[in-house]
């Protein structure tokens, strides 16, 4: 699979926060979830490989070409969706999309018009009337009328209902659809991404903390449950974290095949990508 | 591309609009008919395109300060090169569209409000591309909040600075024509291309702040 993004040692000083080091790389055919609790520089990162941030050092490619030297024409083929929405809330949607949309060379209004009317968008409604939903499902019509082939994502499903948390996963799982896409997904709800991610990517205190394939991780992580007997020096390094009472223990491997081998009558549960993030910020 | 960043300007402060409208007519009026202006048309196009093209610009500021709306354009293919020149053009195209009321205003009440002379209109581009070529990059420098108080100060003084400039030019007998050894068509026209320089230069200047900017 080709690389849709690559990001290498993106370093980025703010005085009271960093980016350290950042480098992962976005797989073509991939949804892939930026994970990470609030502050850990999710945002950040998404502004510096956006140009939004400037960054210190660093390389980053969309496409194999660079961003610094073809930035308008690698922005045409990418489509941002932001929580705050960034969006003129005294212009009406019409007005607001006449601003966005000459942007764009490949821009479809036809496109857009199907957008809204599936999303049931008024065109001369007023942004700052719209509920949450209602504006990033606005968002989505501006960040997908123009053929983008990476959507990237920065907290979108924050703050809404079920229904259109479920509609928008739908939505992703519907642009994946046309192949040769990418989409980049930051959240701290892990339950989103534990539905149509392929790949995690966890950023902690602005480091990389670790990228792997869903599936992998989830098969190579678990929650162990036991008693204190089966517990010594050596299987406790099997422990990313370890939660010890009187009678017995808790704690999240990422070493299920080791634990199972080395430690007998222990209870070894399915994490959740939550489970396995905080197990990681917590260590 | 840069036309519609201008529109935008245009839409974000459309609210005002109505209100702009009427005043580029009605103050040119106004001072007109209660002060006998002896240097023409000069001073009551001036002071009204100032009034106007300071309410329109700030209020476009205000906003953009409050919805960070220039984040989401930078995402897109639009570059901060692109948002800067389209302020400088919005500020123009302001002076243009209250050059055209004025002509209309002088041309409906002839003979109480008098045309602007090349030299009249030139003048007052110059002085305001003076202005707003500071006010501009101090506000990319700064941001609205900060700028906004530096502003404050500086109209606040200006009363103060004011009659000692003027007392100073009339000393020293300070004018253009005496100070140009060229044809009048070429003074006449000199302040413009004086407005066009500090402009490209404000603007330059612009572009490096606001190219260093975290959005």
């Amino acid at each position: 699979m080709n690389k849709i993004l690559e990001v290498k040692g993106l370093k980025k000083d703010l005085g009271t926060f960093s980016l350290q080091d950042v480098s992962f790389s976005l797989l073509e055919g991939c949804i892939t979830g930026f994970i990470g609790l609030n502050g850990a520089g999710k945002t950040t990162t998404i502004k510096t490989i956006l140009g939004l941030v400037l960054k210190d050092s660093g390389s980053i490619e969309f496409f194999g070409k660079d961003m610094n030297l073809n930035e308008r024409e690698l922005k045409n083929h990418i489509g941002i969706v932001f929580d705050e929405g960034y969006f003129y809330e005294e212009l009406t949607l019409a007005e607001m999309k006449s601003i966005i949309a000459p942007a764009y060379s490949n821009w479809e209004e036809s496109v857009f018009h199907k957008y809204m009317e599936h999303f049931r968008l008024p065109l001369n409604q007023k942004i700052s009337t719209l509920s949450k939903g209602m504006r990033m499902k606005y968002a989505i019509a501006l960040a997908l009328s123009h053929h983008a082939d990476i959507l990237i994502m920065d907290e979108p499903t924050s703050g809404l209902d079920p229904l259109v948390r479920s509609e928008l996963m739908e939505i992703l799982l519907d642009f994946m659809g046309n192949g040769g896409k990418g989409v980049f997904f930051s959240s701290h709800i892990t339950s989103d991404l534990e539905k149509v991610a392929d790949v995690l990517i966890l950023i902690d205190k602005g480091r990389i903390i670790l990228s792997e394939e869903k599936d992998v991780l989830l098969d190579t992580h678990g929650l162990v449950k036991g008693e204190k007997m089966a517990l010594n020096d050596q299987t406790r390094e099997l422990f990313l974290t370890l939660r010890e009472t009187n009678y017995g223990f808790e704690g999240l491997t990422n070493s299920k095949h080791a634990v199972r081998q080395q430690m007998n009558n222990v209870l070894i549960e399915k994490p959740t990508i939550e489970d396995i993030m905080l197990g990681y910020v917590r260590r | 591309m840069l036309l519609h960043l201008v529109k935008k300007d245009f839409l974000l402060s459309k609210r005002y609009m109505k209100v702009m409208l009427i005043a580029s007519f009605a103050i040119p009026i106004f001072m007109t008919f209660k002060v006998d202006f002896l240097s023409g048309g000069f001073f009551p196009f001036f002071l009204s395109t100032l009034y106007i093209q300071y309410l329109l610009f700030n209020s476009v500021s205000m906003l953009e300060y409050k919805y960070k709306g220039s984040a989401l354009l930078c995402a897109t293919p639009y570059t901060r090169k692109a948002l800067v020149k389209s302020k400088y053009l919005f500020i123009l195209a302001i002076f243009v569209c209250c050059y055209i009321v004025y002509t209309i205003t002088a041309l409906l009440i002839a003979g109480k409000i008098e045309m602007l002379s090349i030299s009249e209109s030139g003048l007052s581009l110059l002085i305001l591309s003076i202005i707003f070529g500071a006010i501009i990059p101090v506000q990319y420098y700064f941001g609205y909040e900060k700028s906004k108080y530096i502003f404050m100060f500086f109209i606040f003084i200006t009363p103060f600075v004011f009659p000692f400039i003027i007392k100073v030019v009339q000393a020293n007998n300070i004018s253009f024509q005496m100070m140009l050894p060229f044809p009048k068509i070429v003074q006449d026209l000199f302040p413009f291309l004086l407005a066009l320089v500090i402009g490209l230069i404000s603007m330059t200047v612009s572009i490096r702040i606001y190219s260093k900017k975290n959005l």
